[in-house]
């Protein structure tokens, strides 16, 4: 009974309903957002932000944060423009840039892990350093540095923009992060160690993990999805700019806190982000399309992401004691 | 001499002044016009927006919490200060209004925080969007530019050869300065921030600092908004945007720790002072703009990792002192009980 209802009060549960019923109110105020067609290409517009949430979530249940991400995002689209405008094949580029976010993620790591400044304040640093090298490249190679770089390949473009058995990529792009990384911390020793140092990192230092090399890893994991979010940016609009993602980092962290990982560290799962990404995609898209401006919607976005950490500290902890306290006292009458 | 030199470099407000000395000779030596009167004149003049921000941010993180919707509330407070200019209304209802604007976000922020007890970080962030939504709601996406003339003349106002701005920038840190360290509400900021737990047993009002704290940092960012206005002459949609990060950096620099409890005002100001110094001297140094973020970016990892391994070797240091001495009291104590 207990467990029952412990499972039924799931926040995952409980956004998934929440999702249901954004739709079908959305639906009732403009029928046209009901349009399947329309529903599934919609995700396109916010694919990134998942893309670069998931792995974001192991960052914050380590118990640190990374604000640099949006700033990685820009980095991996340039470096794919530049080099790719340079000569270098397409794929080749995507790679090389995949590998630079990486390292830039690795920064990150190591300063986290080897120092004791705050992931906040090195995450900041390298926000502006990110950035900053990002704009340096693209300056470098030609005169205007916010003048994208056009003309990609199809078959680039297609990355984010075609079609796969009828669904966008975009969609297969994210089941298939919410497999690979819901299996990685769901499953795995290696995700078992990241809630550990999350939830108690000196516990877990002397329980023999190597709890540098976890927190260094998830900020490298972290840096792979920027870049990855940069490139289906990139290909989506088809185009390589400096400062694509440049305001990513609220609605990132939106997601992850409102797929219910606690800002302090230990607690979260990979499909709460997933959910609560589209929540906020759709979110915006249903508002858009009921006639406010992209920016007006941040209005909303900012608001639930206040409300949800309200809910999760007090409503739902004081509706499942509830629950708990009269579910023991009628099997106790019983 | 050495324990001086170390005790000079623990003064983070002293290390980042000799810092940014070196590095104004420095760029001088480039190009002497760097170290003119006037050219300083500019860089502070253009640093004061930041200044007063990061005045206010750090009664934020003294208090060990953090306020990154400043960026939003300096964009509102612009907006709403331009449209009540324009709409011809009166020099002191606008500051006034302005400053409420400010006040009442950040009391909200800080209800948030200390009583709902929200995250501060969570709590900020979704206030970001709010804000930045509500002002892009009040103007309804457009420019502001019709301010009086009159309004935009204040910032060319010169007070012994010191523009009005500067003024403003330098009395406000002192106000701080004095409230801070002088009074014995200032101190309980410090107290919240160092130990909360032990504030609240001691009987002192941690929630109301926290409150407070959050007001004052709104109230900071409305009078940044004020001062831009009245520097740059219009306002438009992205005003502030992006702000937040630059001004924790700034307090940052300043020696200004986000575990709260360290700090001063002083250093924080000087930190913003030194973001806008290394963000000009690029021209003087003749590299193009776009490195700009690329350079203080790096310069900020930089200081911050070297201050904390600096301060891990000081401890390392003093302990070592003091176990030194300790068996050096043991031995005294041996050989004194031979005899």
């Amino acid at each position: 009974m207990k467990s029952n209802l412990k499972r039924f009060l799931k926040w995952e549960l409980f956004l998934f309903i929440f999702l249901v019923g954004e739709l079908i109110f959305f639906g009732l105020l403009t029928p046209s957002f009901l349009n399947v067609q329309n529903l599934l290409f919609s995700i396109n517009d916010f694919a990134y932000i998942g893309l670069a949430a998931i792995p974001m979530t192991f960052v914050i249940i380590t118990g640190g944060i990374d604000v640099s991400v949006g700033s990685i995002m820009g980095l991996s689209s340039i470096t794919v423009g530049v080099l790719w405008a340079g000569g270098l094949n397409i794929w080749v580029a995507l790679i090389i840039a995949l590998i630079v976010c990486a390292l830039a993620g690795l920064l990150n790591g190591l300063i986290v892990a080897y120092t004791d400044v705050q992931p906040l304040v090195v995450t900041l640093g390298t926000m502006f350093l990110f950035a900053g090298i990002a704009l340096v490249i693209s300056g470098g190679s030609s005169a205007t540095g916010y003048e994208g770089i056009s003309g990609f390949p199809n078959s680039f473009v297609q990355i984010a923009n075609g079609i796969t058995l009828g669904l966008p990529n975009s969609i297969w792009l994210i089941l298939f992060f919410l497999l690979i990384f819901g299996v990685l911390l769901h499953l795995t020793k290696y995700g078992r160690n990241v809630y550990l140092v999350g939830i108690n990192m000196k516990a877990a230092k002397y329980s023999g993990i190597a709890t540098k090399w976890i927190v260094m890893s998830t900020y490298m994991l972290a840096g792979l999805g920027g870049g990855i979010s940069g490139i289906i940016l990139t290909s989506y609009f088809s185009s390589a700019r400096s400062d694509l993602g440049a305001q990513a980092i609220l609605p990132v962290i939106t997601a992850v806190v409102l797929g219910g990982t606690s800002i302090l560290g230990g607690r979260g799962t990979v499909l709460g982000t997933v959910i609560a990404s589209i929540v906020v995609g759709m979110m915006n898209y249903g508002l858009q399309l009921s006639g406010m401006t992209s920016e007006q919607t941040t209005i909303i976005v900012g608001g639930m992401l206040i409300v949800a950490v309200v809910m999760r500290r007090f409503n739902i902890n004081y509706v499942k004691k509830w629950f708990v306290a009269n579910g023991s006292t009628t099997t106790k009458g019983s | 001499m050495k324990s001086l030199l170390y005790k000079m470099i623990k003064v983070r407000e002293l290390s980042i002044l000799i810092l940014m000395v070196a590095y104004f000779l420095f760029v001088g030596s480039i190009n002497s016009q760097f170290t003119n009167l006037d050219t300083i004149v500019l860089v502070v003049n253009g640093s004061i927006i930041l200044l007063v921000m990061a005045v206010g941010q750090s009664f934020v993180l003294l208090t060990s919490n953090i306020d990154v919707s400043v960026g939003s509330i300096m964009g509102l407070s612009a907006a709403v200060c331009g449209t009540l200019l324009a709409s011809g209304a009166n020099l002191g209802v606008v500051v006034f209004s302005v400053i409420c604007v400010g006040a009442v976000i950040g009391f909200v922020n800080g209800i948030g925080v200390s009583y709902l007890k929200i995250p501060a970080i969570i709590m900020t962030l979704g206030m970001l969007g709010v804000v930045r939504g509500l002002m892009l709601l009040y103007t309804k996406g457009m420019w502001i530019e019709n301010i009086p003339n009159y309004y935009k003349k204040i910032a060319r106002i010169e007070i012994l050869s010191i523009p009005f701005p500067v003024w403003i920038g330098v009395i406000l840190v002192l106000i701080a300065y004095l409230f801070l360290t002088k009074t014995k509400f200032g101190r309980y900021f410090y107290a919240v921030g160092d130990n909360t737990d032990g504030a609240q047993l001691l009987g002192l009002p941690v929630n109301v600092v926290k409150v407070l704290a959050f007001m004052l940092s709104g109230i900071s960012a409305a009078i940044a908004g004020l001062i831009f206005v009245m520097n740059i002459g219009f306002v438009s949609n992205q005003t502030g945007s992006g702000m937040e990060l630059q001004v924790i950096a700034a307090a940052v620099l300043g020696g200004v720790a986000l575990t709260g409890g360290i700090g001063s005002v002083i250093g924080a100001g000087l930190g913003a002072f030194f973001f806008t110094v290394i963000n000009s001297s690029l021209v003087f140094m003749k590299i193009p703009a776009y490195w700009n973020s690329a350079i203080s970016g790096f310069l900020l990892i930089l200081i911050v990792v070297g201050d904390s391994r600096f301060q891990k070797y000081l401890k390392k240091r003093s302990l070592q002192n003091q176990k030194n001495s300790l068996e050096e009291n043991d031995r005294e104590k041996q050989s004194k009980a031979i005899p």
